[in-house]
């Protein structure tokens, strides 16, 4: 079609194909490679290093050389899946490849990446076979698509502005909106829309389409300049107007009137990956500015002092979060359809958890927080870009929405008096091989194996009754089952706080006490992930060491009762400094903060 | 203390005594400095002016339309001023809910009463904020010591007191901080300026007048008391690192250039004539909605789209 006539973004053709290089091996080959390809952050001549990312970001520009180096990956390959021509199989692997990207430049993972499998997942999970074969191509090829949202409730400038449609009378639809702080709108040539296509307030008042601008006549489409955002400054946030732009009936995808549902479906992964990837990674890093602050003050790296404490603290809670994510991600590998409520406590639970550590580190980093040099200035760079990452409190509205209703659930489950079935120990093997995420099979309906029981919740109440069996293996275990017990009663404290609720009068708002007992829920949620991880970690390899013993746990435990408002003791002498001195091991040699520990650059 | 002291100021205020402070003159000097007031940031969102809410069934309205206009506010009171609404309110214990236990196990009733009304405050400040009733607010907090609202993220809130006063400040733009200070309030000058000060404010405070830097020392240790809160690190953000100033604006290194681009307020403001109050409010950058009700939250069609075919109504009514 000529581009005079469409409304085709610039330089479309210009980008190298994604098919990339034939990379073998699972998700840790290819983070490998990743992460080796993008270098030392911290080497002055790399060009993928915070010299040059930060310039970018100081230019509001995407680091241009770094895309195009994770195009001759084929980064896109990785949001394809493997049917289809892709390298997509399970998104716990997916987000293992991420996680170098955004340890790097958190605006870099979505605007280079994952927003692209964010509207991808819609097509994947709805789309017809011409919808999937196009995508497909189109990202293996080296087009950009984005995700237009529908406009959230508690909108912020990202989640605000909508379009519309009708049906146009030969066939088709005609779109009308606009929407102006959208990822990579200026650049993306696939647009899959959330578009309104009936009136009111119901279930099915949105459909989604696969907008290709190739395939819309330019005097329809009009693409909006760049919006200055705060944080994730080169992520190319820009805007799309439609004006009566025809659109072809085979641009719906899936069925009328299905947006709410896909929408419900999709986010699980978005949910996901954003704990699992970009929050994870970016915490990542802001840990290890940390260290290397501690590391250069004076005094050396002081292990038994104050901030080391705040040090190791950070990094219980880093790895707790890590376990409650990896968690989801395996659970969407292994059984989509159950994936629903647990993915929104994941990231609700690691939004909170990981944004109140960041103003720890900014503590310890002192003026040094301030700094905009290539040594200190990713640290900065990350304070701005992770709560945009993460859609602040529109985000969290959102994930209540499915929580709320869960605490029902709860009341029903404890009304039954049934035993509950704990989840599988597979969530909980970080890294094992998982299964291939089919996104048919997600599902817009909470369900749980069982009926309505809670398998996470089941996991925190078997693995605290198992630990009360290892107390003879030493104090910090006996320290670890004492915690294992308070948060046990913990669990039964909320559920007969959720039966109360649930007697009360029906009314047509929930009761705000429900907001209350969803924080203190997915904290309970955290703590499960931690001691299941803890529980299955097999001690063979250094970083699995770390894992199978207590400290990690012990100190996430402590922080989460504290946070819960419940009397924990502190724990026993040497545990603080213990971790403080494991979390220094990793950096000395290189390895990542998370459950996989992997080699840096 | 100076008697006989005339209410207006004058310019050339002499004094045998340099240590001596008063409310008048602190407030003043900080006056002809241009030192109070409101510093928004380059979005436009700003601490708005505090609210006198001399009891609970006082017009919040002023409050909540700061919040939707500015972005964050705060309100204020004695504790003195609540003190009949703890004494004679019959639903202390369901107000107070997790705080009910150390209300009851503090003997001093001075001390209890100024408790439970500084409790009262902030929740009738939220509740206000977010269209429900104070008894749902569940004050929470973080490891480091900062205040929060449980379950409801649409605001952050902030908390001091002093003396008499007590203060809550809301914002929905991000972190808020606060602090208070008798004007009157003595220190020692040469520990606080060697403990808190950076070197350019050093500098800068030298150049002052004597009779000044008592007042913009005061000023200084509020503010940063102010940010250190917001940032939810309490003391242990040290006060060299950072600084301000002595004129009305943002943020500064410790050798006096900008710190941090434009995404904090500051402001400082005099109140009841006696005290210094300022607050820090960061804006994170997100434009987050002016609608902070609680009641339009979660959204319906979420609920609804969830519910299993066959179930008459979202299950959802909890």
């Amino acid at each position: 079609m000529n581009d005079n006539l469409t409304a085709a973004a610039p330089g479309a053709a210009a980008r190298p194909a994604a098919r990339g290089p034939r990379v073998l091996g699972g998700g840790a080959a290819r983070a490998q490679y990743v992460e080796d390809l993008l270098g030392d952050p911290f080497a002055d001549g790399n060009p993928h290093g915070q010299r040059a990312l930060l310039a970018a970001d100081e230019r509001r520009e995407a680091p241009a050389a770094t895309e195009e180096l994770l195009g001759r990956f084929g980064l896109a390959a990785e949001f394809v899946p493997r049917p289809l021509g892709g390298r997509l199989a399970g998104v716990e692997e997916l987000a293992q490849v991420l996680r170098p990207v955004f340890r790097r430049d958190v605006a870099l993972g979505f605007g280079a990446g994952m927003t692209a499998l964010f509207a991808a997942s819609v097509v994947w999970a709805a789309g017809d076979g011409r919808q999937r074969r196009d995508t497909a191509r189109r990202l293996l090829d080296g087009g950009r698509i984005t995700i237009l949202h529908r406009e959230f409730v508690h909108a912020n400038a990202i989640l605000r502005g909508e379009y519309s449609a009708r049906p146009a009378p030969g066939g088709g639809y005609v779109v009308d909106g606009r929407k102006e702080v959208v990822i990579n709108a200026d650049r993306a040539d696939a647009f899959v829309a959330y578009v309104r296509t009936a009136p009111g307030d119901g279930p099915d008042s949105h459909s989604v389409f696969l907008l290709e601008t190739g395939r819309l006549p330019a005097h329809a489409v009009h693409r909006l300049p760049r919006a200055r955002t705060h944080g994730m400054r080169g992520a190319h946030y820009a805007g799309l107007d439609l004006q009566q732009c025809p659109v072809p009936a085979g641009a719906l995808v899936g069925k009328p009137g299905e947006g709410i549902h896909l929408s419900l479906r999709t986010f699980q992964v978005s949910r996901a990956l954003v704990s699992g990837g970009a929050l994870v990674g970016g915490m990542d890093s802001a840990l290890r500015y940390a260290v290397r602050a501690l590391g250069e003050s004076r005094r050396g790296l002081v292990l038994g002092g104050r901030r080391g404490r705040v040090l190791a603290g950070v990094f219980a809670d880093l790895l707790a979060c890590d376990a409650l994510a990896v968690a989801g991600l395996r659970l969407l590998d292994l059984a989509p359809e159950h994936a629903l409520v647990p993915s929104a406590a994941v990231k609700y639970a690691v939004s909170a958890l990981l944004h109140e550590d960041l103003d720890e580190l900014a503590a310890v980093l002192g003026a040094r927080g301030y700094d905009r040099s290539p040594a200190y200035g990713g640290f900065q760079k990350l304070v701005r870009d992770l709560p945009v990452a993460g859609l602040g409190h529109a985000g969290t509205a959102d994930t209540q929405a499915v929580l709320v209703p869960h605490l029902r659930t709860l009341a029903h489950a404890a009304r039954r008096g049934e035993s509950w079935h704990e989840a599988p120990a597979a969530l909980f093997t970080p890294g094992v091989q998982g299964g291939a995420l089919d996104f048919r099979r997600l599902d817009a309906e909470p369900r749980d194996p069982h009926h309505g029981c809670d398998g996470l919740l089941a996991a925190l109440l078997g693995a605290a009754a198992r630990l009360d069996g290892k107390r003879a293996r030493g104090r910090r275990w006996a320290a670890l089952a004492d915690l294992g017990r308070a948060f046990a009663a913990e669990v039964h404290r909320l559920v007969e706080r959720c039966v109360m609720l649930a007697g009360r009068p029906q009314s047509m708002t929930p009761s705000p006490a429900a907001y209350v007992l969803v924080d203190r829920y997915c904290l309970l949620l955290a703590a499960a992930s931690c001691l299941a991880v803890c529980e299955n970690a097999a001690p063979g390899t250094p970083d699995g060491a770390l894992l199978a013993e207590p400290d990690w746990a012990l100190l996430a435990l402590t922080r989460f009762g504290r946070r819960l408002g419940l009397e924990v003791p502190e724990p026993p002498d040497g545990v603080a400094q213990d971790l403080a001195a494991g979390l220094v091991d990793r950096y000395r040699r290189g390895r990542s903060f998370d459950l996989y520990g992997m080699r840096l650059a | 203390m100076h008697h006989g002291e005339p209410t207006d100021v004058r310019e050339d205020r002499a004094t045998d005594d340099i240590d001596a402070r008063d409310t008048a003159g602190v407030l003043a000097a900080l006056h002809r400095l241009s030192a109070l007031g409101t510093v928004a940031t380059a979005r436009g969102s700003a601490v708005a002016p505090p609210v006198h809410i001399p009891r609970p069934d006082s017009s919040w309205l002023r409050v909540r339309d700061n919040l939707l206009d500015r972005g964050a506010t705060v309100a204020y009171a004695t504790w003195t001023e609540w003190l009949p609404a703890v004494l004679t309110t019959p639903r202390l214990r369901p107000l107070l809910a997790r705080d009910w236990n150390r209300y009851e196990r503090t003997h001093d009733p001075a001390v209890r009463c100024r408790f439970a009304a500084s409790r009262l405050l902030i929740k009738y400040t939220a509740a206000a904020a977010l269209g429900i009733a104070p008894e749902d607010i569940d004050i929470a907090y973080r490891l480091g010591g900062r205040p929060y609202l449980r379950g409801l993220d649409q605001v952050e809130v902030g908390l001091t007191h002093t003396g008499e006063l007590m203060a809550v400040g809301i914002s929905r733009m991000g972190r808020m901080g606060l602090d208070a200070e008798r004007a009157d309030r003595r220190f020692d000058l040469d520990l606080m300026r060697r403990g808190m000060c950076t070197p350019a404010e050093a500098a800068e405070l030298d150049a002052l007048p004597a009779d000044q830097r008592a007042a913009c020392l005061l000023r200084l240790w509020t503010l940063k008391e102010a940010y250190t809160k917001a940032l939810g690190q309490g003391m242990r953000l040290p006060f060299t690192e950072f600084g301000f100033g002595l004129a009305l604006g943002g943020l500064r290194a410790p050798d006096g250039t900008a710190a941090l681009g434009d995404e904090w307020a500051f402001a400082t403001y005099p109140v009841l004539g006696r005290y210094l109050v300022s607050a820090a409010c960061h804006d994170a950058g997100l434009d987050p909605a002016g609608d902070t009700s609680v009641g339009t939250m979660l959204d319906r069609r979420l609920l609804t789209a969830m519910t299993p075919p066959g179930h008459d109504a979202p299950a959802v009514d909890i």
